[in-house]
């Protein structure tokens, strides 16, 4: 391979993985959260952030918002989208095998994609606000790409605040650590698998909010999305919810570094071989051990 | 009822055998979709069905034996019969390099493996254009192989059910099953529990492959889309799930069903039927997780195991 790499492509790499990394730390936190709460993986994770960057789209394009001021609308609505899937189908697997779970966020997941299908079509839309790039310092900064990590930096520290010194995330943390015990201590545990499921939603309508403006919105742009935030869960190790953060500046970092030797083409092989390999070597994260 | 379905399936094959002879040229294709669902189903269901670990990229198995066989007719002259089994055999080596890492753990790990696989799979097929031609596609010498093709994809359908057959009423299936029903007290019985999920999935590979190889000789053109695509992996899973996992005839009955309603009724909505394939899966693990066939064994006096 003949690829000579400066410093200043080293940089580059580094800061355009942190940039990736941030929105794949804050996706995965959610489904990182479910798992968690519920040991339920939703494999509609990805399809709910397609439907928050379809949001963005028609609150941008047909009532003319700010399309970072949609952010939160999306949230909030993938929000309640989350609550209502958990209230009419997910709580029903919630103790049922593993097999049965899968398979019905799978069905979920195919639903909702197909829905989307018919009801947005297939072509291919984008929201363009913000473009170009700022230089610094001979850094070329994607500036939705800034804007985008600006974004999810937040969303993602308020999350941890939120888990950390609110009752309700005490509950949540509470749940996934031991059921039982936190039911006895007198949490509604129904709620907060309710709660929690929404939660996630939002964080990942947040994540498509923010890809909207990024990268082409289609109905089947969020596949590719439950899985990497699976792997972003891997690599940080089930049930640490910080490892989120690290396995997806990882995952980011990662990707843009194989970017100089592949061509992005290859980026899922990438990450691909990445997760069988943090299988076969560490399968219990990079991080050391489960917490719960 | 029991005594009577030995008779009826022989009638059924006889029926089959001879029907190229009477039968047009859609009806012989049409015939060999079945046997190729009831091969992919069926072997969705040896891994899935019969250990809970469920596999989500089982397209990714025809598609590798769709490659490798349409490779071997095409630059190497093999003869499509051989390039077939190759094809099978070729499925089997990636079951086993996806397996050994992902099917030592227990939990969830192996279904989204599996899930991410087929993608990886149609980036590889297009990345190395010089061997694959990208998608630009493979194109196979014209040959009409229609007739010979439907008698093998049959005779594949048929072993497969017959495989089936034999794990389900075997200490190996019994085992299997009880991998699914309780891992740790499977493990704790002394039950190596890696290798009979990594013999299941191997076993669950082949068939896949060698449809694939059958299917690339049959159409004689392949691209990454037309045998990567997740809808086949959707369709396996449903009829598996429809029929009755975890039985012997349920994916027959799933194929079967689901195909003639596929052809008959939801090929003048093109659009809806993915949607609705969504819904059955939903409806099925929460309605009737047992599927069909549960329900008849409910109703009438069936052996539970087939």
């Amino acid at each position: 391979m003949n690829v000579v790499i400066t410093p200043a492509m080293l940089a580059q790499v580094i800061v355009s993985g942190i940039l990736a990394g941030s929105l794949y730390a804050m996706v995965a936190l959610g489904l990182g959260l479910i798992f968690g709460v519920m040991r339920v993986i939703n494999i509609a994770h990805g399809p709910l952030l397609m439907l928050g960057a379809y949001a963005t789209y028609f609150l941008t394009t047909g009532a003319g918002l700010n399309p970072f001021l949609t952010v939160p609308i999306a949230m909030a609505l993938l929000f309640v989208v989350g609550v209502a899937l958990q209230r009419t189908l997910v709580f029903r697997v919630v103790d049922a095998p593993e097999l049965s779970s899968l398979l019905l966020t799978f069905g979920i997941s195919i639903a909702l994609v197909n829905l989307a299908q018919l009801a947005f079509t297939s072509d291919l839309r984008a929201v363009e606000y913000i473009t170009g790039a700022w230089v610094v310092g001979g850094l070329a900064l994607s500036k939705p790409r800034v804007i985008a990590f600006l974004f999810a930096a937040g969303v993602t520290a308020l999350s941890f605040v939120l888990l950390k010194s609110t009752r309700l995330g005490k509950a949540i943390r509470a749940t996934s650590q031991s059921r039982e015990v936190a039911m006895v201590c007198g949490v509604d545990v129904a709620r907060i698998h309710m709660l929690t499921f929404g939660f996630a939603s939002a964080l990942a309508a947040a994540g498509g909010a923010l890809l909207a403006m990024i990268v082409a919105i289609q109905p089947e742009m969020g596949g590719v999305w439950t899985f990497k935030s699976f792997l972003v869960i891997v690599l940080g190790g089930a049930g640490n919810y910080p490892g989120a953060l690290v396995g997806g500046l990882l995952l980011g970092l990662v990707e843009q570094v194989a970017s100089l030797f592949l061509t992005t083409q290859l980026s899922e092989v990438v990450a691909y071989v990445l997760l069988v390999l943090v299988l076969l070597v560490r399968p219990s994260g990079l991080l050391g051990g489960r917490q719960t | 009822m029991t005594r009577l379905l030995v008779p009826l399936m022989l009638v059924v094959l006889a029926a089959l055998t001879v029907y190229p002879i009477v039968g047009s040229g859609y009806g012989v294709r049409s015939v060999q979709q079945v046997f190729m669902w009831i091969t992919l189903a069926g072997s969705w269901n040896l891994i899935s069905g019969l250990t809970g670990y469920v596999s989500f990229g089982h397209v990714a198995f025809f598609g590798a034996g769709a490659y490798a066989g349409a490779l071997l007719v095409a630059s190497a002259g093999w003869p499509w019969p051989l390039a077939a089994l190759a094809g099978g055999a070729a499925a089997v080596l990636l079951a086993v390099v996806i397996g050994y890492p992902c099917l030592r753990l227990k939990g969830p790990y192996f279904a989204i493996a599996m899930l991410g696989l087929n993608e990886v799979l149609r980036a590889l097929v297009s990345y190395f254009e010089g061997i694959t031609g990208g998608g630009n596609g493979l194109s196979l010498p014209t040959l009409d192989a229609s007739v010979p093709i439907y008698y093998v994809m049959g005779v594949l359908a048929l072993v497969v059910t017959g495989l089936s057959w034999l794990i389900v009423t075997s200490r190996f299936g019994l085992r299997l099953m009880t991998i699914r029903e309780d891992e740790l007290a499977a493990e704790a019985m002394g039950i190596d529990t890696f290798h009979h999920k990594l013999g299941a999935f191997l076993l669950s590979a082949a068939g896949p492959g060698v449809a694939g190889a059958l299917m690339a000789r049959d159409q004689g053109y392949i691209e990454p889309i037309s045998v990567f695509p997740l809808a086949i992996t959707v369709t396996m899973i449903v009829m598996a799930l429809f029929g009755g996992k975890g039985t012997v005839f349920g994916p027959v009955i799933g194929a079967v069903v689901l195909f003639v309603a596929q052809e008959i009724v939801w090929a003048r909505y093109p659009y809806v039927h993915p949607l609705l394939f969504g819904a059955i899966i939903v409806a099925v693990v929460l309605l009737m997780p047992r599927g069909v066939l549960g329900l008849l064994q409910q109703r009438y006096r069936m052996p539970r195991t087939i």
